[in-house]
């Protein structure tokens, strides 16, 4: 039996008799779950013992306020005119007048429908096939393909678009690219993948899809080494063969992470992916591939319309927090320990 | 001596992903034959896919001069038949030595910094009894999840006279919110009675953190540093927005002039490679940038299972 003490009269009773307020008392509990009351060492002693851990603090805490913050505090010229001889402080308020000009503009529309289309693009495709090559990669028998196959999908994670491009260009040049030297083999035109408005955007989900497939793969793979093996061998008594076993045991045991990571996506959907988008993008296909990271980086450092680009950035930060914090919410309701923060 | 039990033990797991199942008395169907056969075919699709567009680079990369067939039966080049002209053609150049030390230089400082940076931050957040500290979480996660875009930053370079010096490409990332919070759950895992015991020994939390806490945390910290040390090699943007002068340059920059570059004559620095055709050199210039990420990736492959195991999925 464990006595509980956790009644206002208890702890009342027991500040009086050892003369604190009751807001120091605190209830904890001990190994056997029988609840005690403890005081709470005062705020005063408790920071000047924890001294030290503040001096390790200083210098981080300095580097973000600079890094992290002042940038928060530029992003006040959002509402102002900037000028670069009156600087961000100097500059006149202009209230929400960058924002109403953006949300007029015919580009509005097509930024984020651009924006959202990739993002959307690229869940769809990549998800299904991560999954997909997770389960293959744990029910793959032959171990040397399996490592080869696992060391070769994680590896392009880790090279820069820039390389990407590189290696498309060798891929898909009109002129002597392999996909066209196939399609010539075959008696077909050649086709110039980026810069043609129909196949861009399938340029840009396929080549996401083969740089990264193998590194999303991985949260699967380790959800699918922690299902109790014994689930699997009873199924197989019942009579299941292995598409079921993966239908009715495999899927179902996942979910929950596959639910967390795609929430998590649909968190940075305004992200669509800037490096790529940049280093892939021509004036050509501009219409299907300007997505507004891009567009405010032409706008405010090549046009130098610095308050109109914050503004967009802004209006992408706020739209961005709403959903990562609704996101969050709906990760920690689906499987506790897995949201972020 | 537990922890090290446990390594051992995620180890065994790890070179077989799913346990052998211990009933032998039920035969495997057609169905499964088929599942199995099935899984074998797309494993090896999955290989042809990736595989592909890495070899056309290097054989790309190796292609002699005389060379005159397809890019397709390029590939299949015999290796005798390989040139190794663009490779000394870019080891012989000035500017993509000079490019490469950049970048080397924007590495090396840029992972010291960062874990300078990311390591206390990190502990300071995992010390569960100090005053203040869901303020200090507070603070560290809105700048994250407020996102006010490049512009801003920008700014901020430019005021605290940061533009054209090699820092400005890594400092502003030197703290990545992300790799804080998957330190910060790891240290949060580390039991509260090895640090309790050290500081009644008497250990001030400095000497708590370098004496206890970071030996026990090497695999996250080699994670965490390999993942600062692919962004800093990788970083193009920031280099693109705050380096003007082109002996600044880092190698992402100088990678993709060369990539633009449509003929030898329009670009300067690549008419200085010699006779290698221009194929080749923007091939092996590639092949280039990507070999310290190809060198360093076993190691990393050996730390991120780990790693992001204990950022993203628990137990």
């Amino acid at each position: 039996m464990s006595k509980t003490v956790s009644k206002s009269p208890e702890i009342a009773e027991f500040s009086r008799r050892h003369n604190v307020s009751p807001s120091r008392v605190k209830v904890v509990k001990n190994a056997s779950g029988e609840e005690l009351l403890m005081i709470k060492p005062s705020l005063g002693r408790e920071i000047l013992r924890h001294k030290d851990v503040y001096l390790l603090l200083l210098i981080p805490i300095v580097f973000y306020f600079i890094f992290k913050y002042v940038p928060i505090f530029n992003a006040q010229i959002a509402f102002k005119n900037f000028r670069a001889r009156d600087g961000v402080l100097g500059s006149q308020w202009v209230g929400f007048q960058n924002f109403i000009d953006f949300f007029n503009s015919f580009y509005f529309w097509e930024l984020l429908r651009n924006t959202v289309f990739y993002s959307i693009g690229k869940i769809v495709i990549s998800l299904p096939l991560s999954i997909i090559l997770a389960i293959a990669i744990y029910e793959c028998t032959h171990r040397v393909l399996r490592k080869v196959v696992q060391t070769l999908a994680y590896l392009p994670h880790f090279l820069s678009w820039v390389i990407m491009y590189g290696v498309l260009f060798a891929l898909l040049s009109p002129s002597s690219g392999i996909i066209n030297d196939i399609i010539k083999l075959f008696g077909g035109t050649p086709v110039d993948f980026l810069s043609s408005v129909k196949a861009f955007p399938w340029v840009v989900l396929l080549s996401d899809a083969w740089k990264e497939m193998g590194w999303s793969a991985i949260i699967f793979i380790a959800a699918l080494m922690g299902i109790d093996v014994s689930l699997f061998e009873a199924a197989m008594v019942e009579g299941a063969n292995s598409w079921q076993r993966v239908r009715y045991i495999t899927l179902p045991s996942i979910k929950p992470v596959i639910v967390t990571v795609l929430l998590l996506k649909l968190g940075t959907i305004l992200d669509a992916g800037f490096n790529q988008m940049y280093m892939l993008y021509s004036p050509q296909v501009y219409s299907v591939a300007d997505i507004i990271d891009t567009w405010v980086y032409r706008q405010g450092l090549l046009q130098f319309e610095f308050s109109l680009a914050t503004a967009v950035g802004l209006f992408k930060g706020a739209i961005g927090m709403i959903l990562v914090l609704v996101s969050n919410k709906l990760v920690q309701r689906v499987s506790e320990g897995s949201s972020l923060f | 001596m537990e922890a090290a039990a446990t390594t051992k033990k995620k180890k065994k797991v790890h070179t077989d992903l799913k346990p052998k199942m211990h009933n032998n008395a039920v035969r495997p169907t057609r169905a499964d034959r088929a599942f199995q056969v099935t899984v074998d075919i797309f494993m090896v699709l999955i290989l042809i896919v990736i595989a592909v567009p890495i070899w056309s680079t290097v054989t790309l990369s190796f292609r002699p001069n005389t060379y005159i067939g397809s890019y397709l039966e390029g590939m299949f080049l015999p290796v005798w038949d390989w040139s190794p002209d663009a490779y000394k053609a870019l080891l012989g150049n000035n500017g993509f030595l000079m490019a490469f030390s950049n970048s080397l230089k924007i590495l090396v400082g840029g992972v010291i910094s960062a874990l300078i940076l990311t390591i206390p931050l990190a502990y300071v957040m995992s010390v569960k009894t100090l005053p203040g500290r869901k303020i200090l979480t507070t603070l560290v996660l809105i700048p994250y999840i407020f996102d006010v875009g490049m512009i801003p930053a920008y700014l901020l370079v430019q005021n605290i006279g940061l533009m054209n010096h090699l820092a400005a490409v890594f400092l502003p990332g030197a703290i990545s919110t992300y790799n804080v919070i998957i330190m910060r759950q790891f240290f949060d895992g580390i039991p509260g009675e090895l640090k309790e015991s050290a500081r009644i020994d008497g250990c001030s939390e400095v000497q708590i953190l370098i004496r206890i806490i970071m030996p026990l945390s090497k695999a996250i910290i080699m994670t965490i540093g390999l993942y600062y040390g692919v962004s800093f090699w990788n970083n193009f943007f920031n280099a693109m927005l705050y380096i003007q002068d082109s002996n600044l340059n880092p190698l992402p920059i100088l990678l993709r002039n060369i990539l633009m570059a449509a003929g030898m004559n329009e670009y300067v620095e690549v008419s200085a490679f010699g006779n290698a055709p221009i194929e080749a050199i923007k091939a092996a210039s590639v092949f280039m940038s990507a070999i310290p990420m190809v060198i360093a990736y076993p190691f990393i492959q050996k730390y991120f299972t780990k790693g992001t195991l204990a950022g993203s999925v628990k137990g």
